[in-house]
């Protein structure tokens, strides 16, 4: 084992010139086209950024250099699959797999072997972890935004919620069932659900069937995301049903803000918001002044975070060693990001971050609403 | 009552758009037998087409118009570049031909504008509702049902009103028996991608204004839809690619309003079991072509 | 002597199959040259490959003097070339006045297409009582009258038939060999391909014999009646 490291190690060092055996090196999947390039693609800009940032200063607490080896799977799961076994074969000791759980977990089933911590970029569905537990999530799970949104949806009065979900993926099928479980143990009622499919057509019939319930629900949550979200928003306004309409940080990008009308004062969960003054107002301003592109969702520092996760990690563990990290990870209470703080202790390594409840206005901007832990007590459990 | 009305109206509404792009594959491929897997990506271009238009600040109207024409302008191009080409080529090299096409103009749209989808904001008053015996209708579907059915009432005209309408019809039947007759095969292949264009057009503008997005896969989903359609009404049978399309769209609207939520995941089949079904009692379909004895 | 068609050397493939092997075959002007042989000895092949849709692998097509080898169907139209084909091939979707419309679309003005057309309808009544109706409902001497009605929508000079009698009740067939006769003498030449040997030899005025895409005999009808190359020719497939 010990001397297929080393000699992995040499051969990285001849091939590729660049790396050195005490490089720390991180595979990243990242999809560059298909359903999960619009949350993988700001992602890894973030993180990218922020390890640049860290390899400027000397590396992982100014002492690891941390190498990157990202590969596009097209968010196709088995291409996903092999590009970790490529990664891993290349000496990967960390991977940070793509936003959604159901890549996520067939990554964490390839790193398994060898207990390669494994985290995603932004995948929220809580299940994903219980692959084993080198496996982590980074943004606030579905649970804990469904919790929090559901108790902003009661503040604000609503009773009767209709769930939109999809059985296709457990974003989109957990996301609105955790949310139903917490607004009823916050008083209010489920009075009916609809089930999609992913990339489905038409949406007239859901709407049609929503139009005519009764009772007659005051908001409709769904996790859906691009392009079902707007052609699900579009036919819904397009009845001339204006009720109100909630849903998952999948919401969080450029392209549901930009559909104008139809959008304006739709809510949804998450992760953070860059409040004037705030170190993620801060990472906002470094970025654009760096790239010239403006983070305009989550993702991106989020992406940062993760950077970050993995400096305290493999701090705490003063090792890199694949197991340790993992542990250590494990062990994080508290931890300082630019988006929010986490704790991975006691949990099952879906961090506890602060969640915040946007609302999308007229002119496609986002409006702070709310800033809330996940109160553990009526968290629904996965 | 009601629900059932306003379902079939959904249903009506997502089956011309089936029917539109059905039977552009139908008419494309009853002349030069080429199933064109590209047909999805003319749609695409003509989705791009509004955004871009709208992004240069066009008013909608002027934007929609500009999508038929992109998606015209591409199917143009397409029988130029690539299938005149490959012209009496086998169904099968046709077939591979058109995938080519599909995968490069996925990849440019991917790349050339992007991965993700691109919104398209329409008025807000584009997305209104009326009443009818208290029964509310949305703008959007009542629209999309009339431009439908203008388009096939139109094509329908043309094609047996006019010379080329007949030149249409009659290549369909017998393309070759057709050129004998000295009318130039160009023309009238041209003329099939350019209704096929067209179709794909004015399905891409409806679509659109119906979803609010544009993606790489805008077209995918949707043609292939066709697909099943222009199979179930008999390959190249233009009226059977309209009934075809109307009865997929019908099949996947009432399956999703009415089955029960333990059955949804099964919706996509249950309504290809109901495609084969049918296939099984008609193999060549709902109104198959009807070709004369040919030796 | 100038020659309506003139083939030298012709030769047709499809893929491995050697259809037409370098014949040689002329029609004269306002003549009727027959083609005779069994089926799959290569006479409807030489037909396609005069009208243009099966391009020729070498050999040469004169029409009237022209080279038109491998030329497009709509030159070779303009060249002032017709057919009508082996199964009639009428559009049956059509109606009888569309079929005759759309024949008359590719050459001359709509003003002379519509006058050929109320010619053609005297020439052949039964057109003109059916023509509203679907092509594809005729019987199938009306749907070769049709056929041959198409043909001469474009005014042609030299007339390809390919086999205008097959599966025609004996009153039709002389129906339509009488207007083979009136043609000829109307100054069309003919490219007559027919499986009733006797028939054909009786309105021609030269014959060629096919076996196995290669010519098997020639000449003066007289000559060939009776011959054994005939009889051989069509026992040989």
């Amino acid at each position: 084992m010990k001397t297929k490291t080393i000699l992995m190690a040499t051969t990285i060092a001849a091939i590729g010139g660049t790396a050195f055996a005490e490089d720390y090196v991180i595979g990243v999947m990242s999809a560059q086209s298909g359903y999960l390039a619009p949350y993988d693609g700001p992602a890894y800009a973030g993180f990218k950024f922020c390890i640049d940032e860290m390899n400027a200063a000397g590396g992982l607490n100014g002492t690891t250099p941390v190498k990157l080896i990202v590969k596009d799977t097209r968010s196709d799961i088995a291409l996903g699959v092999q590009v970790v076994q490529e990664m891993l074969d290349d000496g990967a000791q960390f991977i940070v797999s793509s936003a959604d759980a159901d890549p996520t977990i067939a990554a964490a089933q390839i790193t398994a072997a060898d207990m390669i911590p494994t985290m995603t970029f932004a995948g929220t569905a809580p299940v994903l972890t219980q692959v084993g537990p080198h496996v982590f999530g980074s943004y606030p799970a579905d649970n804990q935004q469904a919790t929090v949104l559901a108790g902003y949806a009661r503040d604000q009065g609503f009773e009767r919620v209709w769930l939109v979900k999809s059985p296709d993926s457990a974003y989109t099928l957990g996301g609105p069932e955790y949310f139903g479980e917490a607004f009823s143990a916050l008083g209010g009622t489920v009075v009916g659900e609809s089930n999609f499919s992913l990339n489905q057509p038409d949406f007239s019939a859901i709407v049609t069937t929503i139009q005519n319930a009764d009772p007659a629900p005051d908001v409709i949550v769904t996790w859906a995301w691009e392009p079902d979200f707007p052609a699900f928003i579009r036919a819904l306004r397009g009845a001339g049903l204006d009720t109100q309409v909630m849903g998952g940080d999948a919401l969080d990008t450029p392209t549901v803000r930009g559909l104008g009308d139809v959008v304006a004062g739709v809510a949804h969960s998450s992760g953070g918001f860059p409040d004037e003054g705030s170190a993620y107002a801060d990472f906002v301003d470094r970025f654009t002044a760096a790239t010239g592109t403006a983070p305009d969702n989550n993702y991106y520092v989020n992406g940062c975070d993760i950077a970050h996760m993995i400096e305290q990690a493999v701090a705490a563990a003063g090792t890199t060693d694949p197991a340790a990290v993992s542990e250590a990870m494990a062990g994080i209470e508290n931890g300082q990001g630019i988006m929010s703080n986490f704790t991975f202790a006691e949990t099952d390594r879906m961090p506890l971050r602060d969640v915040v409840v946007v609302t999308i206005t007229a002119d496609g901007q986002k409006r702070f609403a709310k800033r809330e832990t996940a109160d553990p007590a009526i968290l629904p459990q996965p | 009552m009601d629900v059932l009305l306003q379902q079939l109206i959904n249903a009506l509404s997502l089956g011309g758009i089936y029917a539109m792009l059905a039977l552009g594959l139908a008419i494309v491929f009853s002349i030069v037998r080429l199933i064109n897997f590209a047909h999805g990506e003319i749609m695409t271009f003509g989705g791009y087409g509004i955004f871009l238009s709208m992004a240069f600040g066009l008013p909608p109207l002027a934007a929609l118009t500009v999508g038929i024409g992109a998606a015209l302008v591409m199917a143009l191009s397409m029988e130029r570049v690539a299938f005149r080409a490959m012209r009496g080529a086998d169904v099968v090299s046709l077939l591979i031909t058109s995938f080519a096409v599909s995968e490069i103009l996925k990849v440019l749209f991917q790349n050339g504008i992007s991965a993700r989808p691109v919104p398209i904001s329409f008025p807000s008053s584009w997305s209104g509702a009326y009443q009818i015996g208290g029964m509310t209708i949305g703008v959007a579907p009542t629209v999309s049902i009339l431009v439908t059915l203008i388009s096939l009432a139109t094509l329908t005209l043309v094609l047996r009103r006019t010379a080329t309408g007949m030149a249409m019809r009659a290549a369909a039947e017998d393309f070759e028996m057709l050129r004998m007759l000295g009318v130039k095969a160009d023309r009238v292949v041209a003329v099939s991608f350019a209704i096929s264009g067209l179709l794909a057009g004015v399905a891409a503008v409806i679509w659109t204004a119906q979803r609010g997005s544009v993606d790489p896969l805008m077209g995918f989903f949707p043609v292939l839809k066709a697909f099943i359609a222009t199979v179930l009404g008999g390959l190249g049978s233009l009226g059977g690619a309209v009934q075809g399309g109307f009865v997929v769209g019908a099949l996947e609207v009432l399956t999703q309003a009415f089955l029960p939520d333990s059955l949804a995941p099964y919706r996509d089949a249950i309504v290809l079991s109901a495609v084969i079904a049918v296939l099984l009692v008609r193999p060549d379909g709902l109104s198959p072509t009807k070709t004369g004895a040919r030796s | 002597m100038e020659t309506a068609l003139d083939i030298k050397a012709l030769e047709v493939r499809y893929g491995p199959v050697r259809a037409v092997r370098g014949i040689d075959l002329g029609v004269s002007k306002a003549g009727i040259t027959a083609l005779l042989g069994a089926n799959g000895a290569g006479k409807t092949s030489t037909v396609m490959a005069v009208a243009g849709v099966v391009p020729p692998l070498s050999g040469t097509v004169s029409i009237f003097g022209q080279d038109m080898t491998g030329a497009a169907p709509d030159a070779i139209v303009r060249a002032g070339v017709a057919i009508s084909p082996e199964g009639r091939r009428i559009f049956a979707s059509l109606t009888v006045e569309e079929n005759l419309i759309l024949a008359g679309s590719a050459t001359g003005s709509i003003e002379t297409a519509t006058e050929r057309r109320a010619a053609l309808m005297e020439r052949f009544p039964i057109l003109g009582e059916r023509r509203r109706q679907l092509a594809g409902l005729l019987s199938g001497g009306e749907q070769q009258m049709l056929a041959v009605a198409r043909a001469l929508m474009n005014e042609p000079r030299l007339l390809l038939m390919d086999e205008p009698s097959l599966g025609l009740a004996p009153q039709m067939v002389d129906t339509i060999f009488g207007i083979l006769e009136e043609l000829k003498s109307e100054g069309i030449s003919i490219l007559l391909v027919e499986q009733n040997a006797a028939l054909a030899l009786e309105v021609s005025d030269h014959a060629v014999v096919l076996a196995n895409g290669a010519v098997a005999a020639s000449g003066h009808p007289s000559d060939l009646a009776g011959d054994d190359v005939l009889k051989s020719a069509y026992l040989a497939a």
